[in-house]
């Protein structure tokens, strides 16, 4: 028994210790940010997963950035021309700029971030297949050539998520279209990589040679100012465990909080909630290649006809202050807002569904769905339309998989009819998914490959919402996806942390009262 | 002894390649592929297996297991697809947290199962007896992550007492952060504090209706003094080998605890790795699992014998 | 089964009330499994955003979960699956584990190799190679039963082979060997009889352990369907309501608890009046 409470004495007197120790430690300041998982590898131009981009866009930059109402503002860039009705662009980069190795960014790292960009990135074709060159015309003049105009540049080149970040030369020449190491994880963000802790934590500290813009900070765009000497993102799974967390102050900010705790951690004194500004929005993606709904618009227009929106959005994402059942693309207040063929979008009748499904030639056969259940949300929405398309005697078959098995099969068009998944906001028609000929789904229809090239190639605001309209008008049409609606995800912070970022989670800007 | 080790340690490496063997193809039969995962949502065919090859999965997996193999034998792992860094260090960092856990799991359960077994055999029979033996299955019945999630709810977020989740290693921190996983292995003892008190109950109760306990008794010996001397020290006998194994199941099968607690362990680095393909972590993993296995089922043959010469090995 | 019999099978549990109480609890569940059409108040997937979340209450007795559907009569309808489940992992550890186990008793030779197999199996993570399997099959029904009988398969195949070295160095199947008994006969003569009310224990204990790993499969999301209503499924898709609609972690988890634990409690009942010759066998893990 002596013994034992020896031990238990040494065993207090060392935690004591440590505890002196923690409170040393802590002199630095720490933001511990709980996200969803794990994420892959950080190299933001190829991947487009969101988890890479919260944390990427720490160390990353891009030439422009997009500010609190979406509009692109210049970030590594200082100013650009564009010449020949919009074919040649000359970029002037921004002076001093230094990369977290301690090198100036100039001309060159521009032009081989945007070769592997063009080459290889998420999103690069978008910008970069009607590139002719790209030439660094100065230490900090990066001229592209492309061989039509792209009224759209701006905005393809002002986010990292599968986006134009600029790496160092030597790295993002000698990458190709393998994921960069973690020791090349050099960018020029007011955070730099610290470590990567499987399972754990990423680590970023402070970046001492950070220069910030002039500009009052907007959104993502304008000064950055890192006030924490370090952030850690944590994956944190479970979402239950990410709220109590918060609560409990282990973690000063949570990401993709459950809709339905929004009314009772909006009371809560522990907390503060953090509404994104710009929605995001579930799409169930038609297959155009093959199988029963390929070609048959009438069929898809018998099942949007069948569907109640709102009772999903409803089930998916709980309080009325989260969701909107709009059938518009874009959101209202954007430049894209548009309501061309939106009486089609929810109209929630089954009997005109199978009346039209009946002259679609439609006699029953099943319409395979996949769905993962990696995303509750997509799950939910899934169940519900199933349910009413039930009611409109339309047979689907949820197949349900996860998410890896989801991303594999819904490149083969002869696995599935339907499947779903989810768009975050855009700046620019051009970088939604479904615009995209060679993204699952395969919309290539004639009628949009024409309204597509015409988007491109008109630089002119006014022409490209008038092609907008009408390709909005298609979509209702030909029905390629169905929008289920906007909604508005929301995360939790400490109510010590001031000045969050209304774009999405980003930390620079960000203090503790 | 020593030929029973050789031996044992022969068998244990054929047992080993088996499952390796196992292991690659089970790995290599799931569909899906890293490379989607990888590259996300908006990948080309083209980039796709223009990756597939710089990894070398398009290589035929006989091919694919020998390079993987032969790595192995010189103690490589191979580098994970996700994390960019050696599996083996991948693995160390999820085996802290690992280890650490079970072996408090391991603590809680030796206080609360043992000596509340030993009460139950002593008051066999008893009211005292039943109800013991009854709460103990009660606990046994209880799924772990409906435990963790009311521990969190009422001793994080409500009481504060502990922290929520996740756990900072005790190399950064100190020792104090062993206190991220007492919610996360009072919730796994439960249930196998539960197994340990019924084997220490059953097995106390085997041994004294033996012999030399019944001569024991009739000699006048003190009640406690039979059970302290010769009835516990035998018993216990059973309860290591079960300590043995609850302990490697431990390392690996508290991935919903682990996933419930945020919990940076080997069961949800194996989980997530599945759910992603990170094939060389899926393997690694798995066959530090396996080999711990067959450690721990070494040891506890050798123990046996160490503790009771009785014992002859086969 | 004669009187006589029955009498025996039931006396564990007169002595016991909390057994008895277990096997209550069994067969009310077998009941609202079979009955669960007209037990249960409400279509169990009858989607209704309008009402969702209520707590409960006089018309949704057990209140209702985010698509508004009634909680009570999908904890009713999960009994179904919890059914299913647990007979299915029983009946497939036992299909597998029984010739398994006795051939291998009997032909040394096959013995070796075949308990050398069960060996690298029982190497690998029970937990773990039911995932990995569910990956690789997709989640449904019959892959979950055989992604957590194969976990069992061996802890029974262990069993009966332990079981039968025994019985067969019993002295009287050893006369009816050197009688040149058959071995179909000796099996059917000797070995299975003697093997039934072991083999009920640990299905018993099987039956109680599938149940909790179904709800483990579930929680991660790899179990039954989604679209079917389980306990599991029930808790999982509803575990970010911990706060905010308590009673929809509540009932499932109860009849996860209830269930298991009745399940037990039967399983101790019957192993106390096994034949002591056997329990050992056990080890006392089942």
């Amino acid at each position: 028994m002596r013994r034992a409470l020896n031990v238990l004495a040494r065993g207090a007197v060392g935690m004591t210790a440590a505890l002196l120790l923690m409170a040393q430690a802590s002199a630095a300041t720490l933001l511990r940010e709980a996200t969803v998982g794990e994420p892959p590898p950080l190299d933001v131009m190829l991947t487009t997963a969101d988890v890479a981009s919260v944390i990427g866009r720490h160390i990353f930059e891009t030439l422009y950035a997009l500010d609190s109402t979406y509009t692109p503002r210049p970030l590594l860039a200082e100013s650009a021309r564009e010449d020949d009705g919009g074919r040649t662009i000359v970029i002037k980069l921004r002076e001093g700029v230094l990369f977290h190795n301690g090198k100036e960014m100039t001309a060159k790292d521009v032009v081989a971030s945007m070769t592997r960009w063009g080459n290889y990135g998420a999103r690069g074709k978008l910008l970069m297949a009607t590139a002719s060159s790209v030439e660094a015309t100065g230490t900090y003049e990066v001229t592209l050539k492309l061989s039509a105009p792209n009224g759209a540049w701006k905005a393809l080149v002002a986010d990292v998520n599968g986006g134009l970040a600029i790496y160092p030369e030597e790295i993002a020449s000698k990458a190709g279209n393998r994921p960069i190491e973690q020791k090349d994880y050099i960018g020029t963000g007011p955070y730099k990589f610290v470590e990567w802790r499987p399972n754990r934590y990423v680590e970023v500290e402070r970046f001492d040679g950070y220069k910030p813009v002039k500009d009052k900070a907007d959104g993502f765009a304008c000064a950055r100012v890192a006030m924490f000497d370090k952030i850690r993102f944590i994956p944190v799974p479970d979402v239950g465990t990410r709220v109590s967390g918060v609560q409990a102050g282990d973690y000063d900010y949570a990401e993709m909080i459950s809709g339905d705790l929004y009314e009772s951690l909006s009371k809560d004194a522990s907390v503060q909630v953090q509404r994104t500004n710009a929605p995001i929005f579930g799409l169930f993606f038609m297959n155009s290649k093959q199988g029963i709904l390929k070609d048959n618009y009438k069929l898809r227009r018998a099942i949007q006809t069948a569907l109640d929106k709102s009772q999903a959005l409803r089930v998916a994402f709980g309080p009325k202050d989260l969701w909107n059942a709009e059938g518009s693309i874009f959101p209202k207040g954007t430049p894209w807002y548009s309501s061309e063929g939106v009486a089609s979008y929810s109209p929630h009748d089954p009997k005109k569904a199978a009346e039209l499904a009946k002259e679609a030639g439609y006699t029953g056969a099943p319409i395979r769905l996949l769905v993962s259940t990696n995303y509750q949300a997509h799950y939910d929405e899934a169940s519900v339309f199933t349910r009413q398309l039930a009611d409109a005697g339309i047979n689907v078959q949820m197949m349900v998989v996860d998410w890896a098995t989801l991303l594999k099969m819904r490149g083969q068009p002869e696995q599935w009819d339907i499947f779903v998944t989810h768009h975050s906001f855009s700046a620019d028609p051009l970088l939604l998914t479904f615009l995209n000929a060679s993204y699952p789904g395969w919309w290539d229809s004639a009628e949009i490959s024409s309204l597509r090239t015409e988007l491109i190639s008109s630089t002119e605001p006014a022409a490209r919402k008038a092609t907008w309209d009408k390709i909005q008008a298609l979509i209702y049409d030909q029905v390629p996806v169905m929008k289920v609606g906007d909604a508005y995800t929301y995360d939790i912070a400490s109510p010590k942390l001031k000045g969050l970022n209304p774009n999405g989670p980003a930390f620079w800007n960000v203090s503790a009262k | 002894m020593w030929s029973f080790a050789l031996k044992r340690a022969g068998t244990t490496a054929v047992t080993l390649v088996a499952a390796s063997v196992m292991i690659f193809a089970f790995i290599h039969v799931v569909p899906g592929d890293p490379i989607y995962v990888l590259l996300g949502d908006t990948a080309t065919p083209d980039q796709i297996d223009a990756l597939r090859h710089q990894l070398g999965l398009d290589q035929p997996i006989i091919l694919q297991y020998l390079t993987w193999a032969g790595h192995v034998l010189e103690g490589d792992l191979g580098r994970s697809i996700f994390f960019q860094a050696p599996v083996t260090s991948v693995i160390a960092d999820g085996a802290e947290t690992s280890i650490l856990l079970a072996t408090m799991t391991m603590i809680w359960v030796a206080l609360i199962g043992v000596p509340v077994g030993v009460i139950a055999a002593v008051r066999h029979g008893t009211w005292l007896d039943q109800g013991l033996s009854g709460a103990a299955m009660l606990m046994a019945s209880i799924p772990t992550f409906w435990v963790g999630l009311y521990l969190i709810l009422i001793f994080a977020a409500r009481l504060g007492w502990f922290p929520s989740s996740g756990y900072p290693s005790i190399f950064e921190g100190g020792v104090i952060n062993l206190r991220y996983l007492v919610l996360p292995s009072l919730a796994l003892a439960a249930p196998n504090a539960a197994l340990i008190l019924r084997l220490t109950r059953a097995s106390m109760l085997d041994v004294s209706r033996e012999d030399y306990v019944r001569t024991a008794r009739a000699k006048g010996i003190r009640p406690w003094q039979v059970v302290r001397r010769h009835i516990l020290r035998n018993a216990l006998l059973a309860v290591v080998s079960a300590f043995g194994f609850t302990f490697a199941a431990l390392l690996s099968e508290a991935v919903v605890t682990e996933t419930v607690f945020a919990l940076p362990g080997i069961g949800r680095l194996v989980v997530q790795s599945i759910l992603r393909r990170d094939y060389p972590v899926i393997q690694g993993v798995i066959l530090v699992i396996v080999v711990a296995y067959l450690l721990i089922n070494l040891l506890v043959d050798l123990s046996y014998r160490v503790l009771d010469p009785r014992v002859e090995l086969q | 089964m004669s009187r006589d019999a029955a009498i025996l099978w039931l006396k564990p549990f007169i002595a016991r009330p909390i057994a008895l109480a277990g096997l209550g609890i069994l067969l009310t569940t077998v009941l609202a499994a079979l009955l669960a059409p007209w037990l249960s108040p409400y279509d169990p997937n009858a989607i209704d955003p309008v009402i969702r979340l209520t707590p409960p209450n006089a018309i949704h007795w057990f209140g209702t979960d985010q698509f508004g559907r009634d909680t009570l009569s999908r904890v009713i309808h999960s009994a179904r699956m919890a059914l299913l489940i647990g007979s299915g992992v029983v009946l497939f550890a036992l299909a597998t584990g029984v010739p398994v186990g006795i051939l291998s008793a009997l032909f040394p030779r096959l013995g070796h190799v075949l308990m050398r197999m069960i060996d690298v199996l029982m190497a690998f993570p029970t937990l773990l190679l039911a995932l990995g399997l569910i990956v690789i099959l997709g989640p449904s029904l019959t892959n979950a039963i055989l992604a957590i009988g194969l976990g069992y398969m061996t802890t029974t195949t262990r069993i009966v082979y332990g079981l039968t070295l025994r019985l067969r160095a019993e002295t009287y199947v050893e006369a009816s060997r050197s009688m040149g008994a058959g071995t179909i006969w000796l099996i059917g003569r000797h070995i299975l009889p003697n093997l039934i009310s072991p083999l009920l224990v640990q299905a018993s204990f099987v039956f109680a352990f599938a149940q909790l790993g179904a709800a483990s499969l579930d929680f991660l999301g790899l179990g039954a369907p989604p679209e079917i209503p389980s306990w599991g499924n029930m808790l999982a898709e509803s575990r970010t309501f911990v706060t905010r609609a308590p009673w929809l972690l509540f009932f499932p988890g109860m009849m996860i608890v209830a269930t298991a634990f009745s399940l037990n409690l039967v399983g101790d009942a019957l192993r106390d009046r096994l034949d002591p010759r056997f329990r050992q066998v056990f080890g006392e893990k089942g």
